[in-house]
C-alpha cells in the first residue's frame, strides 16, 4: 500500500478506503507528509483536473473532497507538529450575509486547502463584520467572498467598503465568486479577483500569492 | 390575444418581460419582503404595482424558491432575508436515515404551507392583470435537493441512487397536487430547476434524475391547457438538447444561442440589468435579436436593488426591435 493508493481512491469517490489507507500508512510508519503531499495532494489535483474537463462535476468533487478530508484530518494534526509555518498563506473565507448556499465555497476550500493554503472557514450566511473582524484578528493574505444568489451578491460590496473605512483594505487582497458574478462585477465592486470555479479561484490565489510574495 | 401568447403561437416574433420576481417588485414599492411572501394580497399588490410601472407582457408570481420545501417541512427563516435553515426532517426521517444529515433546526415556521399565498396572488392577478399571469414552482430534482439538503442530495445521487430517488418522488408527487391548484386557475406555470444545471450536475445525473420529473409536469400542465415554461440557471448548454425534448412552449436559460424547438427567452445577463448601463443593455438586446422568435428577458431574476431606470431601458429596447 503507497500514498498512491490514496489518490486512486480519493479520485474514485471512495471515501472510507481514502481513511483506510490513510490509517494504514500512519500505522506503519510511512511521513505524514509523504502521504500528504503524495497521497492525498495529487487526489484533489486530479479532480480538479477532471472538474475542469468537465468530466467531474459537483457531486463527485463533494464526495472526493469528502475523502480527501477523511484522510487529511489525520495527517494534519501530525505535519503541524513536524512542518509548523509550512503553509502558503492565510485564506479567510465565506458566504455573505444572507445566502446559505456553501457548496461552491467548500469546493475553492478543499481545492485551496490541499494545494498549501491555511483556510480560515466562517462558513455561510457570514454578516459584514465578522469578515472585517475576522480579517483584523487573523491578518490573512487573502479573504475570499462567495455568494450564489444576486439577492446577497451585494453584501461583498459592503464588505469591501467597510475595509476600507476601517483603513485595512490595502491589507488583504479581496476574491470573489458565485454563479451570479462576473469578472466585470467584480472589478466594478473593488475586488482583486474573481474565480468562475474552484480552479480558476486557485489560479487568482497562487497568483496574487506569487506577486505579493515577499521574501 | 396577448403578446406572449402570440409569441408562443408563432403570430409574433418577440415579447418583452425581464424575470421581475417579488423581491425586486417588494423593493420598488418600499414593502417590506417578509410581508409579501406571506400574503397573498400583498405579494399580488407589490407585482401588479411593478407591472404598472414598467408595463412588459406578462407577470410572474416567484416569491422565493423555498415555497414548496416548506410546505414539505423545511425551516425557513424570513428576516431579514428569506433563508432556508434546514431539510425537512420528517421526510429525511422517514426517507432515508442517513447519518451525515443532521435533523432540521426547530424553528416556529417549520412546516408552514405557503402555496395558499401564491394560489391567492394568482387568483387576484388573474383577475386584474390585463397580460398572461404565470406562477414559478420548482422542479423535482430542485425541490428534492432542498428537502434532503443540497450537498447531501447531490452525493446521494451517486452513492446512493434509490435514497436520491425517493427524494425526488416526494417532490413530485407533492408538486402534481400544486400544480393541479395552478391548472384550475388557468395560469401558465414555471418550473425553475436551478439545481439541475450543468453547473452543478452532469448531462448524465440530469438525463437520470431530472429530465423525466420535469417531462411529466410539463405534460400535466398541458393536458391541463395551460402553458408551460422551464428555466434553469447556469450552464444549460449540455443538457440543451435535453430541455428542448421536455416539451415546455418556452425556455429561459442563460445562453440562448443554440437552436431549439422551444420558444427561449432571455438575451440579457443578469449582471448587465444590475449594473450595466443603457449601450451595453442595448447592445445585449441587439444581439439577442438575432433569435426568430424570443421572449426577451434577462438570464435569472432581477434582483433587488436593480435601478428601475435599467429595467425601462430594457424594456424601451426590446420595444424599439419588436
Amino acid at each position: 500500500m503507497t500514498p498512491a493508493d490514496i489518490t486512486q481512491a480519493i479520485i474514485d469517490l471512495d471515501v472510507d478506503k481514502a481513511r483506510l489507507i490513510v490509517e494504514k500508512l500512519i500505522g506503519s510508519g510511512i511521513d505524514p507528509e509523504e502521504i500528504l503531499d503524495h497521497g492525498l495532494v495529487p487526489g484533489m489535483k486530479k479532480v480538479g483536473d477532471l472538474f475542469s474537463e468537465k468530466v467531474f462535476y459537483v457531486p463527485e468533487v463533494l464526495l472526493a473532497a469528502e475523502a480527501f478530508y477523511a484522510g487529511f484530518n489525520l495527517v494534519q494534526p501530525l505535519i503541524k507538529k513536524n512542518r509548523p509555518g509550512g503553509r502558503k498563506g492565510k485564506i479567510v473565507m465565506g458566504v455573505v450575509e444572507g445566502d446559505i448556499h456553501d457548496i461552491g465555497k467548500n469546493i475553492v476550500k478543499v481545492v485551496c486547502e490541499s494545494s498549501g493554503y491555511e483556510i480560515i472557514d466562517l462558513g455561510k450566511d457570514v454578516p459584514c463584520d465578522k469578515f472585517v473582524s475576522t480579517v483584523i484578528q487573523e491578518k490573512p493574505r487573502i479573504l475570499a467572498m462567495s455568494s450564489l444568489m444576486t439577492t446577497t451578491m451585494t453584501g461583498m460590496k459592503r464588505v469591501i467598503d467597510q475595509l476600507e473605512a476601517k483603513g485595512i483594505r490595502e491589507t488583504v487582497h479581496v476574491i470573489v465568486g458565485g454563479a451570479p458574478l462576473t469578472d466585470d462585477y467584480a472589478r466594478g465592486i473593488g475586488a482583486d479577483g474573481y474565480g468562475h470555479d474552484a480552479i480558476q479561484a486557485l489560479a487568482v490565489v497562487d497568483k496574487i500569492i506569487r506577486k505579493t510574495h515577499k521574501g | 390575444m396577448d403578446s406572449v401568447t402570440k409569441v408562443i403561437n408563432k403570430e409574433k416574433n418577440y415579447a418583452v418581460f425581464p424575470l421581475v420576481c417579488a423581491d425586486h417588485c417588494a423593493w420598488l414599492c418600499k414593502t417590506p419582503f417578509k410581508e409579501v411572501v406571506q400574503d397573498g394580497e400583498k405579494l399580488a399588490g407589490v407585482i401588479y404595482q411593478a407591472y404598472q410601472e414598467y408595463a412588459y407582457d406578462m407577470v410572474l408570481i416567484f416569491s422565493d424558491p423555498y415555497v414548496e420545501a416548506q410546505a414539505l417541512g423545511c425551516a425557513v427563516e424570513f428576516s431579514p432575508r428569506l433563508k432556508l435553515l434546514g431539510p425537512s426532517s420528517r421526510i429525511v426521517e422517514t426517507i432515508a436515515p442517513i447519518k451525515s444529515v443532521r435533523a432540521g433546526r426547530a424553528h416556529a415556521s417549520c412546516g408552514i404551507d405557503r402555496t395558499h399565498v401564491i394560489l391567492r396572488a394568482a387568483e387576484i392577478l388573474k383577475k386584474k392583470a390585463p397580460v398572461p399571469v404565470y406562477v414559478s414552482v420548482k422542479g423535482p430534482f430542485s425541490l428534492a435537493a432542498f428537502i434532503a439538503t443540497t450537498d447531501h442530495f447531490l452525493k446521494l445521487l451517486i452513492v446512493a441512487e434509490e435514497k436520491a430517488r425517493r427524494f425526488i418522488d416526494v417532490a413530485l408527487d407533492f408538486q402534481h397536487k400544486y400544480i393541479a391548484r395552478l391548472i384550475e386557475l388557468g395560469v401558465g406555470i414555471f418550473i425553475g430547476d436551478p439545481m439541475a444545471s450543468s453547473s452543478i450536475i452532469s448531462p448524465e445525473l440530469f438525463r437520470k434524475f431530472a429530465f423525466e420529473p420535469l417531462r411529466m409536469l410539463v405534460k400535466e400542465i398541458k393536458n391541463g391547457r395551460c402553458y408551460a415554461g422551464i428555466h434553469v440557471c447556469g450552464n444549460s448548454l449540455p443538457i440543451m438538447s435535453m430541455l428542448d425534448d421536455v416539451g415546455a412552449d418556452i425556455l429561459s436559460v442563460e445562453d440562448i444561442s443554440p437552436e431549439t424547438r422551444t420558444l427561449k427567452m432571455g438575451g440579457v445577463s443578469t449582471s448587465t440589468i444590475y449594473e450595466g448601463d443603457r449601450e451595453k443593455i442595448k447592445h445585449e438586446i441587439s444581439r439577442a435579436a438575432g433569435n426568430t422568435r424570443l421572449i426577451i428577458s434577462t438570464s435569472c431574476d432581477v434582483p433587488a436593488e436593480t435601478d428601475p431606470v435599467n429595467v425601462k431601458a430594457m424594456i424601451q429596447f426590446a420595444r424599439e426591435i419588436t
